[in-house]
Order: structure tokens, then C-alpha cells, then sequence
């Protein structure tokens, strides 16, 4: 064992310092316990105490025995299959969440399940900690290795194993891309539903993990509605299978538990996923409207109609003007939102739904409905809103994405706080976001060599999330709590809550090697789970 | 338990409950449990269940006492029915969710949910006799699980009470939600397991403007079940069901296989839809009110005639396979058959006297066959005098099923919540 769980606790304790003395230019602060005196800069927000987590690496017993591991891991997946060298493993210091940064110690790119199988027998037998990662696009630090040194990447298991039309399955290995699912398919008109915004790079099982969502999940549903079977490897190596072939469980649904679980039950090596039929066509409307106000209001008559769209997706002005400049789609440079809605079905059926959406929209008080006229159009509509995070890379030198949920009727309130808090903390803050779901996505931004403006973006974030739970709603609708939401789960959770998730994380993966300290603040470390006891809002 | 200790029992809840708290089993409600406790809120719950752990006594939550009753080799000692907890704690129709305390029934939730066009779209047989609770808990579902899913897709947060009596809410009202571990999953077909569900929230769906309704008879069930298929390939069904020779006679078409098959949508979509159907040789169709009698009918269909306490009479269990694989594998059953035909899901039944070496053999034939496809399959309902001799549920794989153990034993340390009914004996 690495040092007793008393010991490992005291670390959690140590102050959160950012060193910046390796920090030049545009490159991030870089988080250590051990940074010396020079240029410490305390956050004084506890949103990143966990990384006060010093490196097992600089502990001496596991520096010490770090060479063996490495050499043991070796003989187990090949030695093209380690990473062990500083600089490169400084690409897998975060994911998409990049306010804090670490390297693993170590990092293992298996290609099989016996391979991943075989790797978490040794770290057991060493009692050594793992973070599973898939392509890292991941947006709440749910891979930033804390207090596990061994990083084990799925993105060799990149195959899809095989696929079932017939009975509407797809069976993948868990490095498989996102996109590389409906590709395999597409020919025979079968599709993938859950369609993240990075699904060009986001792997299975990654989405596994997060339990990831995406525009068209309004209609569709997330990941956790498509997985029909995983192959689980648990801290220890032990395989099983759970779910199957039928969409039906057989005894308590443990797969509905790992997806969402982020890593912290153990690897997903495998899955078994549902396909659907592609829609014979689609329409995508797009309405123009001075203020979001308006566009949310268009957004609420729609549903209220009884109409579920496929997607209803809404951008504001700063990231109308970001997604212009990008990509050219025409989308007037004075309009105060967009909203993008997508009709799916039958061909004979979209044309007069398309009118009464059109219509409703106008009545809301859009400017302007357009139907795209043809696939390309549609294509570039879709571009715009799934590169938008990209756009907004334009506009400033960081920016940070949040993620936040309120009840669909609440979302020209919670827009209302979003702009008083934007001028509050003087950050300009733009949004994109899946209106139909009441799945916000403010984007923060800021230049990360101004101590100050990382300050108030974490701050800003927080005030946004907390608005969020107090209006009936959620931290996180798609990118999950990882490191970043931690120590908001008190907001949201009971501490009896909160115990018993634990205890559920615990039935998967007793010693807690698997992805360790996330989702859920620990108790015994510096945050308690000891909120102030309030009926959480169901 | 001797009447004694019933009588020990029924005073001690007396005591936390008041008297209109306690009360003894009506009809089928005696399979399963020997009092009954019928708090008004979830703390008088919190106190039932840390009497209970001091016991310790077992206790199960009733619903309304058509699942338990249904699969109970003995009854628990206390049934906890939340026949008093059955309001909506809140409902925003233009969110398209819905909170309710558990003890409402699906057939009062929609009624109330029709007023504004929408509907929870689950519908297991009997809504108006099925509560929240047992819905979550035994994870049920009808024809619409093709079009709409099954709890596990609606249920977006929920909240229970566990062990120690402690209140525990997973999920929240949002229908985009993935704070912390999905507790809603959990619980969902853990048969009262775990702790008693107190309230659910769902996402909701609006009811379709329009809804037709085809029906056609076959020869062979083979021929059913492949048209079935080859309808959901070409068409956005709203569900499609095959029936055998039996249950098809309600339907006026007895010793067919009958296909029941639904469309809906705005008039356009219907008509150009209807277009498909009518190749079908000896097809039917209904629109409006008849075509909604006839899918209530097919929802609620009796597969075997409820037996007495005493009987003998009768075994339903349902299949799950791959959908493609569900024709052979009923068909091996031999059995008389309801099934979800594109949803892989079947349930199947045998009626008439049996003496309990026939009903061994009969389902260790029927789970060959649901073995031979790859699939699962549990024991719906037993009459009574059969259960002891018959397994209801698949024992999962091993790794799995080890799992599910310290699942239980984390939730329910003291074994009170509803033993030894669920899958491995737990």
C-alpha cells in the first residue's frame, strides 16, 4: 500500500497552490503541492482543493517503485504500449476542463481486455490507483489523474466488433469514436443517436463515463437510453458482463449505474449499443430573433404545442458574431439570438409541421424563419452550432464552458442572471446551448495569465450553477461533475444522498482504486459532505 | 410468524401509525404481506423502517398488491402501501415533467396529465390499479415501450426511503440531468429491495394528434412476427404486437396469429402511413375512439384468468431476447403468447389445472428456449399452490450476480427490505 489512508487524507488537506513559475505566455498554471516559494497564487476557491493532491510520484516509496511498475506493465501490453517519459506524457495533463492540469505518472494504451484485465490485477496487487481515459475531450476533469498515478487510455480498443441490423445492435470497443459508430452503419440507413458536440474525437467510452448527451438527445435520449451491454473490468481485473441482448434487465440494472458513473466503477472495454433508423427526412428551421427573450419563449410555445423536436438548439448574440466570422453561414450580425430546430420523420408528415413551428415562432416574436433548402445548408447550420465552442476561441484567450440545467420554462431567468453576473464579474460570457432540454452551456471567457480573471471565471461559474439548483434544476446536464463540480454536489445533494452514492460506488469498487476522489466530496478530507441539511429539490 | 407476533406487530405500528395507520390484507393482498401499515408521509415511512431493522421484520411495499402478490412464496410480515401518499407534489405542463408522490396510480396521473395533452406513456396492464411505486419497482411497461421505453427512460428522479429510515432522492426534475450516480436506475426493477420508493419524477410525453390503429391476421406466428419486423423497419410504429390464437378470439379472430400494429401523428403522416399497411392481406383499420378502445383492450388483456388463493391454475412469464429472436424462441415455448413483437419482449402463459411436476417441466422448457436465444426470461405470476416448487427469476452471471449482492447488502444491511424474492435469493 501506498502510504495509509490517514496519510493520504492529510494530503488532501495541503493548500491549493498554482506554481507559475514554469508558466510562459499562453501555457496554463500548473498545479503542485510542491511549488516553492516562488509566485504562489492561492485560489482562494475550494472548487480546486482536491489538486492539492500531491503526486504519488513524489512520495518515496512509489517513485521508488515506479521502474518495476512500468517494467511490469511492459511484459503485460508491450513496451510501445507505455508512456513513462515527462514530456509526453504532458499531453494527458487534462481533458477539456484545462483550469487545472496534471500529468499521470504513468500512462497504459492496452489493446485488448485481457490487456486492461491483467493491468488492473497488477496496480490491485500494488494497491496502486487508476484514472480511465478515453480521447480526453471530456469538460470537467473527470481524467485529471488525482491521487492515481497510472493513467489506462482506451484509445487503442478502437474496434467496432460487430453489428446486428437485424435486431438494431452495435457492438464496439470502448475506444471506438463516437462518429465512427453511425459511420459504420450509415450505409444501410441506421444511426447512433447520442451525438455529443465533440463527437468527431470522444470515444465510447468516454460517453459511457459521462453519460453524454447532444442536440438531438431531446428527442433521442442521452447515452444511458442507447447502451444496451458493457464489459467491465473492475479495479482488480476481475470481467463482467452486464445487460446483454435484451432490452430488459435481469436482476438489479448495475449497467445504469456505471453509465454516468465517470470512470469510478471500473473500464468499460466494451459495449453493446442501440442503432436506430435513420428518419426517412428532416427539416431544419432557423429563427432569428432580436433577444433571447423571445427565442426562449418560441422555445416553450413549440413544446407547449406538442411538438418534440429532434433538436432545439439556441446561440445569443456574442456567439452569433463568433460563429459568423467562423464560418460565413449568414446568420445577421444584429440578431439578439438564432434558435436551430430540427423535425424528424416521415417525409409526408414534416412539411405542415415545419409550417406550424414557423408559425408559432413568428408569433413569439422571431424576426425571420428560415428552412434550410437543402442538405448542404442543414450540414452548415450544424456546423456552426457544433463548432461554436471552437468559434468562441476567437474572441478571447481561455474560455471556460459550463454546464448547467433548469427546468425548460426557466431559461429566460436564468439567461437574466447570466448577463447580471456577466457585468458583476465584468467577463464577457456567451451562450450556446440545447434550449429544448433546458441545457445551458454559458461560455466564460477569459485570459488565464491574469490570476484575477481565473478567479472570477471559477467564481462566475459557480454563481451560475447555484442559480441553476435554486431554479428546480441540475450542476450538470451532459458534462458531468468530475473534479470541477465536487464541491457544488452539497448544493444539489443531501449528505444522506450523497452517502449512499457512495456506497453504491463502493459495491463496484470497494478499495476505491477506480478514478479516484470524484463526482463526490470526501468525506474526511477538507470538504465535508456536511451541508446544511435541506429537502433537495426532486 | 405466529398470529401472535402478527398481533405484536399490528400494535406496535398502531402505536407509530395511529389506528387508521395499520390495517389487515384484503383479498390477494394476504400473498403478500400479514399487515398491512399505510403511512401518510415519508417520515411515518423513516419510522416503520427503523422498527422494522430493530425487529427485525420484513417489509415490503405493496403497490396495490398485483406484483407481490403475485410472486410471493410466503407474505412479507409488513406491506407498507402508500394508498395515502398519492398526490402530485408538482406539475408544470410546459416543462413536460411531472413529480408524484408514489402512491398515485398511472391511470390517475394520466387522467390528470390528458387535461393538458400530455401522458406519462408507460402502460402496463391495469394503469388505474398500478401504482407509481410498483411501476418503478417491478419496472413494468406495454405496447408503447417501442415508441416511448420502459421507466428506466422516463424516471428522472426519484426518492426512497432506505436503511436507518434516511430519505434519499437521486436525479431531480430536470429532463437533461447527470449529477452523481443515477440512483433512478438502481432502483428501477429492484422489486422493493432496496427501500421503499416515496415519490418519482418523469418526463412526460404529448399525446399524438392522431392515432390508427391496423390489425391483421396470420396463418403462422412466424409470418406475424416477420411482418411485424419488416412494418417497424419501414415505419416510426407507435407499437406492434403479436397474439396468439387465444388471446387473438377477443379480437375477433380466433385461431389466427394476430398482428396489432399502430401508427401515429398529424393526418398527413397518417394517411401516407396507412399506404404501407394496406398491402397486408385481411388488414383492418381504426381511427379515433374505436381504435383507442381497441389498444386499451389490448393493454389490459387478462393472459390468465387470476387465480384464488388456493389454486393451481395457472403460469405467466415473460421472455426477453433479441427482437429478431423472439419468434423461434416463443414458438419453442410452445405457449399461448402476448408479445411486444419489435421489442424482443414476450409474455407467455399457461392456464388449466396443473400439478406442480407439469409447471416444473413447462418453465424449464420455457427457459431453454429463452436460453437457446440468448435471452432472460421471470416468472410473472404463479398460482400459489405452485410457487414453492418454481424459480421466478434467471440467476444472472456470476460476476454479475455477486455484484447484486453487495448492492443489497450496502442498501439494506439488515435484509428487511422484501427477502428472498428477487434474482439469487435476494
Amino acid at each position: 500500500m501506498l502510504g495509509s489512508a490517514a496519510s493520504r487524507r492529510r494530503r488532501f488537506c495541503a493548500p491549493f497552490i498554482i506554481d507559475r513559475t514554469g508558466a510562459h505566455g499562453k501555457s496554463a498554471p500548473r498545479v503542485s503541492a510542491n511549488a516553492g516559494s516562488a509566485h504562489r497564487i492561492h485560489i482562494g476557491a475550494i472548487v480546486l482543493q482536491w489538486l492539492a493532491v500531491e503526486s504519488l510520484a513524489a512520495t518515496p516509496q512509489f517513485a521508488a517503485q515506479l521502474p518495476a511498475l512500468a517494467a511490469e506493465l511492459a511484459e503485460i501490453v508491450g513496451a510501445d504500449a507505455i508512456v513513462a517519459r515527462a514530456s509526453e506524457l504532458a499531453v494527458y495533463e487534462c481533458d477539456g476542463w484545462t483550469i487545472a492540469k496534471r500529468a499521470p505518472d504513468l500512462l497504459v494504451l492496452p489493446r485488448t481486455t485481457a490487456h486492461v484485465s491483467a493491468v488492473l490485477a497488477a496496480l490491485e496487487r500494488r494497491g496502486v490507483a487508476f484514472v480511465p481515459r478515453g480521447a480526453g475531450t471530456g469538460l470537467s476533469g473527470g481524467c485529471l489523474p488525482l491521487n492515481a498515478p497510472v493513467m489506462v487510455c482506451t484509445s487503442r480498443m478502437n474496434h467496432v466488433v460487430a453489428y446486428d441490423l437485424a435486431n438494431r445492435r452495435i457492438e464496439v470497443e470502448s475506444g471506438v469514436v463516437n462518429i465512427n459508430v453511425t459511420n459504420a452503419v450509415k450505409a444501410a440507413d441506421y444511426f447512433y443517436a447520442p451525438d455529443p458536440s465533440s463527437q468527431a474525437a470522444c470515444t465510447i467510452g468516454g460517453n459511457i463515463a459521462e453519460n453524454s448527451g447532444g442536440p438531438h438527445t431531446l428527442k433521442y435520449g442521452v447515452t444511458t437510453n442507447h447502451v444496451l451491454g458493457v464489459e467491465l473490468v473492475l479495479a482488480g481485473g476481475e470481467v463482467v458482463e452486464l445487460g446483454g441482448p435484451a432490452d430488459e434487465r435481469l436482476g438489479y440494472d448495475l449497467l445504469g449505474a456505471v453509465v454516468g458513473a465517470e470512470g469510478t466503477c471500473g473500464i468499460v472495454t466494451r459495449a453493446t449499443l442501440r442503432l436506430l433508423r435513420e428518419p426517412q427526412a428532416h427539416r431544419t428551421l432557423l429563427g432569428i430573433f432580436a433577444d433571447v427573450e423571445r427565442a426562449t419563449a418560441a422555445v416553450t410555445a413549440i413544446i407547449a404545442a406538442g411538438i418534440i423536436p429532434a433538436a432545439i438548439e439556441m446561440m445569443d448574440q456574442l456567439i452569433i458574431r463568433a460563429v459568423e466570422a467562423a464560418f460565413k453561414v449568414g446568420f445577421p450580425a444584429d440578431a439578439g439570438a438564432v434558435l436551430i430546430v430540427e423535425i424528424d420523420g416521415l417525409e409526408a408528415g414534416l412539411g405542415e409541421r415545419a409550417r406550424r413551428i414557423a408559425r408559432i415562432a413568428t408569433d413569439a416574436g422571431a424576426v425571420e424563419v428560415k428552412l434550410a433548402r437543402d442538405e448542404a445548408e442543414r450540414a452548415l447550420l450544424w456546423k456552426a452550432r457544433k463548432r461554436a465552442f471552437g468559434a468562441v476561441g476567437r474572441l478571447a484567450p481561455n474560455y471556460a464552458t459550463q454546464d448547467g440545467v433548469v427546468p425548460r420554462t426557466r431559461l429566460p431567468d436564468i439567461l437574466r442572471v447570466i448577463t447580471m453576473l456577466s457585468r458583476h464579474y465584468n467577463l464577457a460570457i456567451g451562450n450556446v446551448f440545447h434550449a429544448g432540454d433546458g441545457n445551458i452551456h454559458p461560455i466564460v471567457l477569459y485570459d488565464e495569465r491574469d490570476p484575477d480573471q481565473v478567479r472570477r471565471a471559477i467564481e462566475v461559474g459557480r454563481e451560475i450553477l447555484k442559480a441553476c439548483v435554486e431554479m428546480g434544476g441540475s450542476l450538470t446536464g451532459e458534462h458531468g461533475i468530475g473534479v470541477e463540480k465536487q464541491q457544488e454536489m452539497p448544493l444539489l445533494f443531501a449528505p444522506e444522498d450523497l452517502i449512499v452514492m457512495s456506497e453504491l460506488r463502493r459495491v463496484f469498487d470497494p478499495a476505491g482504486h477506480a478514478n479516484p476522489n470524484k463526482v463526490i466530496p470526501q468525506p474526511g478530507g477538507c470538504v465535508e459532505v456536511a451541508a446544511p441539511r435541506r429537502q433537495a429539490p426532486l | 410468524m405466529s398470529d401472535v407476533q402478527v398481533d405484536k406487530l399490528e400494535n406496535e405500528i398502531r402505536k407509530l401509525l395511529g389506528a387508521e395507520g395499520v390495517r389487515q390484507p384484503r383479498g390477494r393482498e394476504a400473498m403478500a404481506a400479514r399487515i398491512i401499515a399505510e403511512p401518510r408521509d415519508s417520515d411515518e415511512i423513516a419510522a416503520l423502517v427503523r422498527q422494522c431493522e430493530a425487529g427485525p421484520t420484513t417489509l415490503a411495499p405493496l403497490g396495490a398488491a398485483r406484483t407481490l402478490g403475485e410472486i410471493r412464496r410466503a407474505p412479507a410480515m409488513l406491506g407498507v402501501s402508500l394508498a395515502r401518499m398519492d398526490r402530485i407534489v408538482a406539475y408544470e405542463p410546459e416543462d413536460l415533467t411531472v413529480i408524484a408522490e408514489a402512491g398515485m396510480t398511472l391511470g390517475a396521473l394520466n387522467q390528470r396529465l390528458a387535461e393538458h395533452g400530455q401522458r406519462l406513456p408507460l402502460d402496463p396492464c391495469n394503469p388505474g390499479a398500478t401504482t407509481l411505486g410498483a411501476l418503478i419497482g417491478a419496472s413494468q411497461a406495454g405496447p408503447l415501450r417501442l415508441s416511448e421505453g420502459t421507466p428506466r427512460d422516463l424516471l428522472i428522479g426519484v426518492r426512497f426511503v432506505g436503511h436507518e429510515g434516511r430519505t434519499v432522492h437521486g436525479g431531480g426534475r430536470v429532463v437533461k440531468n447527470v449529477a452523481g450516480y443515477d440512483l433512478m436506475k438502481v432502483m428501477t426493477g429492484s422489486f422493493g429491495t432496496l427501500g421503499i420508493i416515496t415519490e418519482a419524477a418523469f418526463k412526460l410525453r404529448p399525446i399524438p394528434e392522431g392515432y390508427t390503429l391496423g390489425l391483421a391476421p396470420f396463418a403462422r406466428a412466424a409470418e406475424g412476427f416477420d411482418t411485424a419486423l419488416k412494418l417497424h423497419d419501414a415505419l416510426p410504429l407507435v407499437h406492434v404486437e403479436v397474439l396468439s390464437p387465444a388471446l387473438a378470439a377477443r379480437f375477433g379472430h380466433p385461431g389466427a396469429f394476430l398482428l396489432l400494429a399502430a401508427i401515429a401523428g398529424n393526418a398527413v403522416e397518417l394517411e401516407d402511413q396507412r399506404g404501407y399497411f394496406s398491402g397486408l392481406a385481411g388488414a383492418s383499420f381504426s381511427d379515433g375512439a374505436g381504435a383507442v378502445e381497441t389498444y386499451e383492450r389490448l393493454r389490459d388483456l387478462e393472459l390468465a384468468p387470476t387465480a384464488g388463493l388456493a389454486s393451481t391454475s395457472m403460469m405467466t412469464a415473460q421472455l426477453a431476447t433479441a427482437p429478431a429472436e423472439l419468434a423461434r424462441c416463443v414458438e419453442d415455448t410452445g405457449a399461448q403468447f402476448r408479445a411486444h413483437a419489435a421489442c424482443g419482449i414476450a409474455q407467455i402463459f399457461i392456464g388449466g389445472e396443473l400439478d406442480s411436476a407439469t409447471a416444473r417441466e413447462t418453465l424449464a422448457r420455457w427457459r431453454i428456449a429463452a436460453h437457446a436465444a440468448h435471452g432472460h426470461l421471470r416468472l410473472l405470476a404463479a398460482a400459489p399452490g405452485l410457487r414453492p416448487h418454481l424459480d421466478f427469476f434467471d440467476e444472472p452471471p456470476a460476476g454479475a450476480l455477486k455484484l447484486m449482492r453487495r448492492l443489497k447488502a450496502a442498501f439494506d444491511p439488515a435484509g428487511v427490505f422484501n427477502p428472498g424474492c428477487f434474482v439469487g435469493g435476494i
